[in-house]
Formats: structure tokens, sequence, C-alpha cells
């Protein structure tokens, strides 16, 4: 009891930032399952969904201003597959994982610009930065809200997945790209739907992430980024299922590693779970396997 | 051209550029334009390095590895620590306790052999920081060479932030010095050091990339299934690749130790390895060449020729916009219109040769003559392709709503499409 | 019976993928010098008989001799033991596996029904790639052009243009390999081959995509490079005049299954054989 008692609080906060990790995952799992790329920018995405939320409160009211950044995500991850994504489709698989470096790269460049360098304080979202208490953690509203939204977005992107005619063309185009669009499915608009849902997701994961870690700067995208895709890969890419029980693993072993006063290696450990994922199981824990046709 | 000439005329033309860096670092006062110059061939030097080394895997084995800054850092740690004076030791690991190794190789070897000591007290750490490097790239190797394509490049990338984490641990901080700056280590004094260090290093690379080896590296990337029925060993190669790549990334590492003149682990983060990438792609991915122009390019770009953007002042143009930061937008936004656009970059997967250089020469002024003429012909035949292609969607989507039509009568596959002038059209009365 | 020495011999072998039994049951040997033909109808499961034998994939039961040797064998484990669909359970007990530059060092060289040239290299690199393992220097002297070094690489430019010249590529061999035409990418993949110094030809369609005279010139090709370099050769072919015009013995195979084998005349004969590829009466 005494130990669960210490241990509890670290892993009240893993499970949260798990929450947060796994939003953001959903996003690289579901681009990587239908382009085979890693989305680099995502992570930057994710950013200036943050950094454009501490823009807008300042003019706009609180509910108005979580709307239009969901939306600016969107538009903004939309943008990104049309001009730097969509024309090298065709091209070898190396430069359209240079040109997603190179919107990284640009994206962070630019935030550095906008903000300075500096780094800016996410505004306090009252309802959201409420102090609970249960049983021998107290902490924020957030930490709870987070699993919670989390657990039901996923549930409902599931059943679009499994249950709609969108849906079913991203399950086929994942599967085989080329056959897909023989078949008549528009590869663009399942394309463009996955990242306005990727996307829109890692946009409300900025805002419960940020209420959480609330300094925001331009390499704030960086590092989350990165768990998440670790996520992704841990779950098995192309799952999303899997994405999100990898971001909850990684969540909480990560904040269990700072419970135990290792915090230099919190961040490692990720990648550390990543190496050992892909030596012991490469397709991750509900991936497939894939044979190369000689 | 014969091949004296063309060696002759390189000779020449590397004495003459050593000859500028060498006397014109010792002379030229510092704040010139021309001491700018050397900076940028300074650094750039030190880029051009690893930017090839980086190139060996991705560019010419076909290893997309992310890597790169993790193992400049290890380099430039290994050379830092044995190289700080013993009577520096105090201030540099002060939260330390003076750090536990007491000496510096450079002192010892100087204590011995002189002036000559001192130079090969130089070249021994570097030597080392390769030889660190090159055994760290071999450990780390052995898992993540069997990886395919993007697994490799997040592997990598995930052990270059593990090696940075471990370098700023505190626990190690009596040999890393922790979370805090290495300083005080011996340098050198004339920008020529590294640029010869860097040249002999590309120079090996160089001839590597050309030897049987080489040729089995571009082997495995054209095809790896191909390149192991031919009896090509490939975690054998890609090993060999992955070390010597990490070696020459080592040694880079120490000379960037030294240009600095301070180090930490703070700037070795992802970001730098993709500067690294985006030089390789601006110079081509598969030229040497094309990476060391890269470099050269990329150093004076962002320290030099953009510098006034960041100061609302550049080539004569004031603007409220350009304020600190604005300089690596501009430059971002170009790289990004070079690898959508020019995705072979400045010299694709070619070397520099004489006679390609002057047959460039000779057509530069009917490039730039015919540019307009070019350019407009390039934009009527994007106009074409829209036209077409919109043509096409038209047609698609008419013939979408044909089939949709025959759907269930099943015989869409067998039913030609219509043709508009054969539809005979009645009027109202049926004549 | 052929009395000649067998120098490939595939016993009971199986690949099932999954559920899909790819290759059922394939017993085939080829003998020194022999040319034997492997032919049957699109997905038939020729390719994957020869992705076994160079150890791209790993057999789910059977054997694998090479000049006498077991090289690879295996038998259905793990999952595998219960979703095991062939025959011959239980008669292998060992898993020897090989990798594929492996098979190459034994003397087994292939090429690919899909042409898989280097693209990005000359027509003489293609062919000296192929020298590199047999030569012994190490990465340094190979690097540092120590005067063994040279002379080693000077030896095999010589053999490779030699090469080169046997298959009628001489004036190409500065060009990239992927600008040749495609009949002579297909003679360029077999320079490759033979630069490995094969006892053993594995050559996937090498007659696809060609014109009835150009068949011919292959077919006088392959038997004078078997006698050139004292070859044995396995073949996949769909051209049955090249098949049944140099072939000693022709194993078919049809939905992974061996139907038949025998002499071209005894394959030209046989009911079965004729029903695979005409389809039998509805």
């Amino acid at each position: 009891m005494g130990l669960l008692h210490t241990w509890f609080p670290y892993i009240l906060a893993g499970i949260a930032v798990g929450g947060q990790y796994a939003l953001i995952a959903i996003g690289y799992t579901m681009v990587y399952g239908i382009l085979r790329l890693i989305n680099f920018a995502h992570g930057d995405v994710f950013m200036w969904s943050g950094l454009i939320m501490v823009y807008l409160v300042t003019v706009l009211p609180l509910w108005l201003s979580v709307i239009l950044v969901i939306l600016f995500a969107i538009l903004l991850g939309t943008t990104i597959e049309r001009v730097a994504y969509r024309p090298l489709r065709t091209a070898p698989r190396m430069s359209i994982m240079i040109s997603a470096i190179g919107v990284s790269y640009l994206l962070q460049n630019f935030a550095l610009y906008i903000t300075g360098g500096l780094t800016k304080t996410y505004p306090a979202i009252s309802w959201l930065q409420k102090t609970v208490t249960i049983g021998s953690a107290t902490t924020k509203m957030v930490t709870l809200i987070t699993p919670v939204l989390t657990l039901v977005l996923v549930f409902l992107l599931v059943m679009l997945i499994k249950h709609t005619k969108i849906g079913m063309a991203m399950r086929a185009v994942s599967r085989d790209f080329e056959t897909s669009s023989l078949m008549g499915i528009d590869i663009n608009r399942v394309i463009t739907v996955t990242f306005v849902i990727g996307c829109g997701l890692a946009a409300v994961g900025s805002i419960l992430y940020f209420s959480n870690y609330t300094g925001i700067n331009p390499m704030s995208g960086a590092m989350p980024g990165l768990k998440a895709f670790v996520a992704a890969v841990f779950g098995g890419i192309g799952s999303v299922p899997g994405a999100v029980l990898g971001a909850f693993v990684i969540g909480i072993c990560e904040n269990l590693i700072k419970g135990a006063g290792w915090t230099t290696f919190s961040d490692a450990f990720t990648f550390v779970l990543l190496i050992v994922i892909l030596m012991v199981k490469p397709t991750g824990l509900f991936g497939e396997k894939n044979l190369d046709k000689v | 051209m014969n091949k004296n000439t063309k060696v002759a005329l390189s000779t020449i033309c590397i004495i003459l550029f050593m000859a500028f860096v060498y006397f014109g670092d010792m002379w030229i006062r510092p704040g010139s334009s021309m001491k700018m110059l050397i900076t940028v061939i300074e650094k750039g030097s030190i880029y051009a390095l690893v930017a090839v080394s980086m190139n060996l895997l991705n560019g010419f084995t076909g290893l997309f590895s992310l890597g790169q800054a993790g193992f400049m850092l290890i380099g430039a740690y290994t050379y830092a620590i044995f190289t700080i004076p013993a009577a520096s030791h105090d201030s540099v690991y002060q939260y330390f306790n003076g750090g536990v190794i007491k000496w510096s190789i450079v002192e010892i070897l100087e204590g011995k052999l002189g002036i000559v000591g001192h130079y090969l007290g130089m070249f021994i750490p570097i030597l080392l920081a390769g030889l660190v490097v090159a055994l760290i790239g071999f450990l780390i190797g052995i898992p993540v060479l069997r990886l395919k394509s993007d697994y490799l490049a997040i592997a990598t990338l995930g052990f270059a932030e593990i090696i940075r984490a471990f370098f700023q641990w505190n626990t190690l901080g009596p040999v890393t010095n922790g979370s805090n700056v290495l300083r005080k280590y011996t340098t050198y004094k004339n920008a020529i050091f590294p640029v010869l260090v860097a040249g002999i290093s590309i120079a090996i690379l160089l001839l590597l990339i050309n030897s049987t080896y080489g040729r089995a590296f571009r082997a495995i990337r054209d095809d790896e299934i191909a390149a192991e029925a031919m009896g090509v060993n490939l975690f054998r190669h890609k090993e060999m690749s992955f070390v010597i790549s990490s070696f020459f990334a080592g040694i880079s590492g120490a000379l960037l130790a030294m240009f600095q003149t301070t180090i930490s682990a703070t700037p070795f983060t992802t970001v730098m390895t993709y500067e690294i990438l985006l030089i390789v792609v601006i110079g081509g991915i598969g030229s040497v060449t094309g990476s060391i122009l890269g470099a050269f390019l990329f150093t004076a770009a962002s320290e030099w020729w953009l510098r006034g953007l960041d100061s609302g002042r550049w080539l004569g143009i004031s603007s409220d916009l350009m304020r600190p930061g604005f300089r690596k937008v501009v430059f971002a936004i170009l790289i990004m219109l070079i690898v959508l656009f020019y995705s072979r970059g400045i010299m694709g997967d070619k070397e520099f040769s004489w006679e390609g250089f002057i047959a460039w020469w000779k057509r530069l002024p009917e490039t730039i003559r015919t540019w307009p003429k070019r350019r407009k012909a390039a934009r009527a035949a994007k106009k074409d392709a829209r036209d077409a292609k919109s043509a096409a969607r038209a047609r698609e989507k008419q013939g979408k709503q044909e089939s949709a039509d025959k759907k269930l009568s099943g015989e869409a596959l067998f039913t030609p499409l219509p043709m508009a002038d054969h539809v005979i059209v009645f009027d109202k009365e049926g004549k | 019976m052929d009395k000649r020495q067998v120098v490939l011999k595939l016993s009971d072998i199986t690949m099932q993928f999954g559920g899909v039994v790819a290759v059922d049951n394939l017993n085939l040997q080829v003998h020194k010098n022999e040319i034997v033909g492997l032919i049957g109808p699109n997905g038939a499961g020729k390719t994957t008989a020869f992705n076994c034998i160079t150890g791209v994939y790993e057999p789910t039961n059977g054997s694998i001799e090479i000049n006498g040797d077991v090289v690879i064998e295996n038998y259905p484990k793990g999952k595998m033991k219960d979703a095991y669909k062939g025959h011959n359970q239980g008669k292998y007990t060992r898993s020897l596996t090989m990798l594929p530059d492996k098979v190459t060092k034994l003397g087994v060289a292939r090429t690919f029904q899909n042409i898989r040239l280097f693209k990005g290299m000359t027509v003489l690199e293609n062919v000296m790639v192929a020298m590199h393992m047999n030569q012994t220097e190490s990465v340094f002297a190979a690097t540092f052009r120590t005067k063994k070094a040279r002379a080693t690489e000077e030896a095999m430019r010589e053999e490779a243009l030699e090469l080169l010249r046997e298959v009628d590529l001489l004036e190409n061999k500065d060009d990239l390999s992927t600008s040749l035409p495609y009949g002579k990418q297909r003679h360029l993949e077999i320079a490759r081959a033979l630069a490995t110094h094969p006892s053993i030809l594995l050559l996937d369609e090498p007659a696809a995509g060609m014109n009835p005279q150009e068949s011919d010139d292959l077919m006088r090709f392959i038997g004078r490079i078997r006698d050139q370099f004292d070859l044995s050769i396995l073949m996949i072919e769909h051209h049955m005049q090249v098949v049944m015009g140099i072939c000693e013995h022709i194993y078919v195979l049809n939905y992974g299954g061996q139907i038949a084998d025998g002499t071209p005349e005894e394959i030209q004969a046989n009911p079965a054989v004729i029903e695979a590829y005409l389809g039998g009466d509805e």
C-alpha cells in the first residue's frame, strides 16, 4: 500500500501524458498506414496549434479559440500534405521523407521568428487547471479529463474506420495503395481526410498537453512528436489502438522513471523502448508483416 | 584535356586555395568580409566532412541514417576531454572537483617532443575521437542495420537522443562535466588546420567510394536483393559503411569542438542532423563534390549572405519584417523550394570534372540568354499538363456517371464509352 | 537414368505463406552440365522455388542439396506446425538456413524475372560488383590503393570486359545499365551472374518479352555459355520454343504442385500438362 501511495501520483501523471501522446500518435500512425511516410512535421503542427492558441486567446473568447485552433491545425496539416507531400508521391521514398524534414525545419524556424525564441506561457483554462484530490494524489483536472477524452475520441475514430464508407476506403488504401486507386477510390480524398483527423486530434492533444506543461517554445513539438511516433511504432504502425496503447505505456513508464529520480533519461527511455521493440518485434504489437516481392 | 593537365589544374587550384586560407587567416583583420569568407571556409569544411560522411550512408549505401549529430557530439567530447590543460581542470570541472582526467594529451606530448609533440597531441585526440565514435557506431550498427529504411532513420535518431542524454547525465560529470560546457581545451591557431584535416578525410572517403567496396555499397543502394544475389554480404557491408561514416563524423565533431572553442551537448539535437541532411540534399544525394559545395553554400548563406535579414537591412532593402530569426525562415523556404522543385540538388549524383565545368562555363551565356524562353516553354508545358489533367478528370467524372448508371446491368465492362458525335438527338416530334 | 553427378537436388520442398501453399512438395534434380526447364502457368510457384534455392525465402519443409551437401533444410515449426498443409511433415528435423550471398558463394548464381540491375551504375560496374565477393583485399588496402589492390582491381576490370565481350556488350560498357534496350539488359543480367563464377546458373524467364528471332539467339547463347563456363542450368521459361529446344529435362508445376517431369517429348505428350496449360473441359 505504501508503495502504491508513493507511485500513484506518477502513474496518474503518466496516464495523462500518455493520453496526450496518444492523440498525437494517431496522426503518425494513420499517415504512415496510408502514405508509408513518417510525417516528421506532425510534432510541429502540434506545437503550432499550441502557439496559435496563445495568440488567439488574447483577442477571442476561449471557446472560439479552441474551435479555431483545431481548424487551424487541420488547415495547416492538409496544406502541408498538398504542397510538400502530394507532388512527391511518385518520387523515391527518401525524397518525401526529406520533404517532411524540410517542412519540420521550416515550421520550427518560423515559430522561432514569430516568438523571437522566447518561451510563451500557455493560457490557463481555469476549468482544466482546477485542483482535484484523489487518494494520495493532488492533481489538476486536465490529468483526469485527458484519458477519458482520449478514449472517447479513439472510440469514435475506430467506429469511423470500421463502419463508414470513408473508413473502409482508408483501410483499403492502407492495405494496397495502387489497387485501391484502380478500384475507383479517390486516394486524394482519403489522404486529406487522414490528415484532417490526425491534425484535429493533435490540436486537441496540444490543448491538453500545454495546459499541463504551460511553457511553449518552437522546440516544444519535437520531443512529444518523436515520442508519439515511437508509440505508434510500439503499437504496430498503422494500427490506431496499438498507437494508443503504446502512448499510454510510454507516458506511464516515463513518469515512473522521473519518479525514480532518473529525469535525464526519461526522454532517452522512449528511444530505448523503440530500439528494443524494433529488435524484438519490428512490426510492433499489432502490426502486420509485409513480404518483399522478389 | 589530358589527364596530366587536369591533375596539374586541380593541384594548382588546391594550393592556391590553401594558401589563401592560410595567409588570409594570418593577415586579414577581423571584421572585413574577406575574413568572413575565411570563417565560412573554416566552418564549411567541417560541415563538408560530416555531410560527406552522411552522404556515404544516405547517398552511396542507401541507408537513411539520422544519427550524425549524436556521433559528432561524441567526437567533440572525446577531443575536448583529452586536451584540457591540467591547470584548467579545476575551473572547467568546478562542480566536479576538477574531474577525473587530470592530464592533457597535448601537454604530455609537448613536454616530450616540443612543437612536434604539440601537433601530434592534437592529431591523436582527433584520431581517438574518430575511433571512439567508430566503435560506438559499430555497436549501434549491430542492431539497427537490420532495420528497413524509415525504421532505421527513426532508430538512429533515437540513439542520437540517447547519446545526448547520456552526455548530460550528472553522474558522468567528472568526465563529461554534466550539463555544463567544456572549454579551455587546446585548439588550432590557423583556419588551414580544419581545412586540411577535412580535406584529407574527404579524399580518403572519395577513394573508398571509388574502390570495389564503394561499388558494393552502391549496389546495395540500388537493389539490396540483387546485391545479395551477387554475393555481397549485406550486413557486413552496411556495417562497414556505417562504421566508416561514424569515424569521420567523429573527426568532424572534434574539429567542430576546436572551431567553437567551447562545447556542450545541448546544440547536438535532431535539428542539427536535419541541417546536415539538408546540406547533402542541396548538394545532391550521391555526390561528394555536391556535399562539399552544399556545405559551403549552407554555411555562407546562414552565416554571411543572409545575416542582414536578421538586422533589418539586406541588399539595401530594409523592412520591419527583418528581425532576428527572419534569416532562418527565408533559408528554410529556400531549402523547401530546392527539395520540391530541384530535388536532384546542385550536382545530382554526378561529381565535379573539369570537362563538365568547362562545358557548363561555355554554355553559361547561352543558358542565361535563353532563360526567359525556356521559362515560357516550361510554363506552357505546365499549362498543357494542367489542361490535360482537368480534361481527364472531366472524362473520368463522365465515365463514373456512366458506370454508375450501368452498375446493375453488369455490362459496363463490355460497352464502349459513348462518343459525343455519335449521339443522335431527336427533336420533340421524333423526326 | 542419368549417370552424371547431381549438382542441385530439391527434396520435398514446400513453401507455405500463411495459409497459402506456394510450392508443394517439389522434388527436382539438376545434373552436371544439364539444362533443366521449370515450367508452369503463372502463379504455379516457379519463382518461389528459385527464391527457396537462393536463400531469399526459408522453405517451410524439405531440404536442398548443392554439390552433394545439404545446405538448406527446414521443417514446420512454431505456428506453422499446426497450420502446415503440405506433405512429409515429420520427415525433416533439422533447420539449416543460408543467406543469399552465401548461396552465391557456393556457386549458385541467378537472374531475376523482373530485371534487377543496379540502376545508378554503368554496365561495367554492374559486372564488377559481382566480382567483389571473390576478391580478398581488405577495405584499407582497397581504399589506399596498395600495389596488390591496384592489381586486383585491374584484373577484375579485365575479366569484366572479357565477359562483356562474350555477351556482346563491350561497346556499351560505360552506359548506364538502365539505358540499355530490354534484350541487352537481360544479357547483362546473365553476364553479371556469370561474374560470380557459378557452377549452377538459375535463369528466371530469360526470354520474357523477346521475339522469336531473339529467343533463337538466346537459346544458342545459353547453350554456348553452358559449354564455355562448364555450367549446369535451371531455367524458368514460358516460351515453349526455347524450353523444348534446349532443355534436356523439364519439370512442370501447377498450383504449387509438381504435375509432371520428363524429357521434352514426354512433356509434350503428357495429358496433365496439356490440361494445365489449356484448361480442362468444362
